[in-house]
């Protein structure tokens, strides 16, 4: 199912197809293609059927004011809780867990009369930037499934390229959105963080963590933003500002805008390919009509460290729920503080071990102030060096991942992986929204475009992505699994 | 930065995570060279900065004292790994020198 959720809206609507045959046609294509990608670890049919048929009589009975969401196929990582439903976090803490509830994000699409298909594979507990931490087996690239689709939102990046679904959702708590978005070759888009609600989201860092949408188009993702954006009570650090339409906004195109390319984010680590195609990116936003002018951000480097103090902290301090007593797997032992440790032995694999040990010991007396206390003050710095920027250009223009997809595998080291989320990062420690829009491919495996505006400016991040998708064409290259579908 | 066996054994203690022989090993290096990586933090003058907690501008979000329907016992329940009646069950928390 190759097509977008605007064309399928349409074809709803005059006949052409109906929600039972989406969902049986996204349902075959899953059923042939997964085999390969491994990007679902729960299908379900019969919650889906249920929301078809509903979508059915929303259609019937309003199809001017429907949703142009409704009846329209898709999926969610498996962070995400629905009632009922299987929710493991791409964990073996979590397998067999059934959520009481539905969180925010993912109700507002239910009662929009979106169709979900399945959970989809991740990172566990959304820990990584290829999918190859997943308790569940790794994800394959639809473009090259010996390669990692990213992460830690692989799965629901590789069945939006693989065409199984026209969107998904996901979230990024370093990147982990736009980074797969990137090296899947779709759109992937997270939002300022406060625009939408983390209820019922499971947590990995809380003051970095983000819901946002994987697509084909950059309106697709203006839609499936509009329906999840805005304020929810749940959510203490929900912000309750009103959501300005982005679609009002879309294509007023870049004429006249000021862009500016952060120097530290085409360092060295970027790959020559990579900078290429981005570098290509550059001059159609000035043939459009924007200004283009070098900025810099100087604390890109430290931003790193920063990151790996916060979220390990913040995740060791999250994770200490998973104890055994309320919910998730429990390995019994005599006393309760050895059914903790054997419990949490057993059941995190091991980059989540890791991290909790680091944000451990990074809150750990004696370490607090040089590390923790450090950390947050340079995040300031980064906010800073953010808000400066801003002041003479309107956005940022930059690459989304210095690589392209790489093979499985391959980076077994564990700071070789951190280095995946270096551009994407600093975003999460500001709150600002960004985006990876395909732009190019290298070798048959695609780039993207990372564009990244201040705060509550997310209207602005998706014109200016909108405007360079319209001047290209990458967006519709097909991977082999959707052009299969097509 | 130099880490020991024993900050690993402590860490994984404060952290409530078994590890083997093994695995505390390979924390060991990990750690030492993640650690060493974030060693450039210590660098930056952060004498003017204050903390960041949080990106957002909110301060002291309240809501009226009003009870909203809970989620009932049996919900809150169905996904204990031990219950009884209305209970969450556990072992018995004396006979531990975790802490000692």
């Amino acid at each position: 199912m190759p097509r977008t959720i605007s064309e399928l809206g349409i074809a709803l609507r005059d006949g052409s197809t109906t929600p039972r045959a989406l969902l049986a046609e996204a349902l075959a294509h899953v059923e042939r293609s997964d085999k390969d990608l491994n990007a679902y670890l729960t299908v379900t049919r019969e919650l889906a059927e249920q929301q078809a048929a509903a979508a059915v009589h929303m259609l019937e009975d309003h199809p001017e004011t429907a949703s142009p969401l409704c009846g329209i196929p898709m999926a969610l990582k498996d962070v995400l809780c629905v009632d009922g439903i299987e929710t493991t976090a791409g964990s073996k803490m979590l397998r067999g867990f059934k959520p009481p509830y539905t969180g925010t994000a993912v109700q507002r699409l239910f009662d929009a009369g979106a169709v979900c298909i399945g959970k989809t594979n991740c990172d566990e507990f959304a820990m990584g930037s290829s999918t190859e931490n997943s308790a569940y087996g790794p994800v394959g690239n639809p473009w090259d499934i010996e390669r990692v689709p990213g992460g830690s939102s692989g799965g629901s990046a590789a069945t939006v390229a693989a065409g199984s679904v026209p969107y998904s959702l996901g979230t990024d708590t370093g990147g982990s959105i736009r980074q797969p978005a990137a090296l899947s070759g779709v759109v992937g888009f997270k939002p300022t963080y406060g625009r939408i609600s983390r209820y019922g989201l499971i947590a990995f860092a809380s003051s970095l963590d983000q819901i946002g949408p994987f697509t084909r188009t950059v309106e697709d993702c203006a839609l499936v933003y509009s329906a999840i954006a805005g304020h929810d009570p749940r959510d203490s650090t929900s912000d309750p500002r009103a959501v300005d339409d982005p679609l009002a906004s879309l294509r007023a195109g870049v004429a006249g805008m000021r862009l500016g390319i952060p120097r530290e984010y085409l360092g060295e680590g970027t790959e020559p390919g990579v900078r290429a195609a981005v570098e290509a990116a550059f001059r159609v936003l000035e043939a459009q009509g924007a200004t283009l002018q070098d900025v810099s951000l100087p604390s890109t480097d430290v931003a790193l460290s920063v990151y790996y103090i916060i979220a390990p902290a913040e995740c060791s301090s999250n994770l200490a729920r998973y104890d055994g007593v309320r919910f998730g797997n429990r390995v019994e032992r005599a006393s309760l503080t050895d059914m903790y440790l054997q419990t949490r032995e057993a059941g995190f694999g091991n980059e989540v071990k890791r991290r909790i040990m680091l944000g451990t010991y990074a809150l750990s007396s004696g370490y607090y102030d040089a590390y923790y206390r450090q950390a947050q003050k340079v995040r300031t710095l980064v906010s800073q060096e953010f808000d400066g920027v801003f002041k003479e250009v309107d956005a940022i223009v930059c690459p989304t991942s210095p690589s392209v997809a790489f093979p499985m595998g391959s980076r077994d080291d564990p700071l070789s992986m951190y280095m995946c989320d270096v551009v994407t990062l600093p975003a999460n420690l500001a709150g600002v929204p960004g985006i990876s829009v395909p732009c190019g491919f290298v070798d048959g495996l695609p780039v993207g475009l990372q564009v990244i505006a201040p705060r509550f400016e997310d209207s602005r991040v998706l014109r200016v992505a909108h405007a360079y998708e319209q001047a290209t064409s990458f967006h519709t290259v097909l991977s082999p699994y959707a052009s299969e579908a097509a | 930065m130099t880490l020991s066996r024993d900050d690993v054994d402590h860490i994984a203690t404060l952290a409530r995570i078994g590890l083997t022989d093994a695995e505390k090993d390979r924390l060991l290096g990990e750690l030492e060279a993640i650690l060493g990586h974030i060693a450039r933090l210590q660098q930056v003058d952060t004498s003017a900065l204050a903390e960041t907690a949080q990106v957002g501008d909110l301060v002291n979000v309240m809501r009226a004292d009003e009870p909203d329907a809970p989620i009932g016992a049996s919900a809150a329940l169905r996904n204990a790994p031990a219950s009884d009646g209305n209970y969450f069950v556990v072992g018995a928390i004396q006979g531990t020198d975790l802490d000692a």
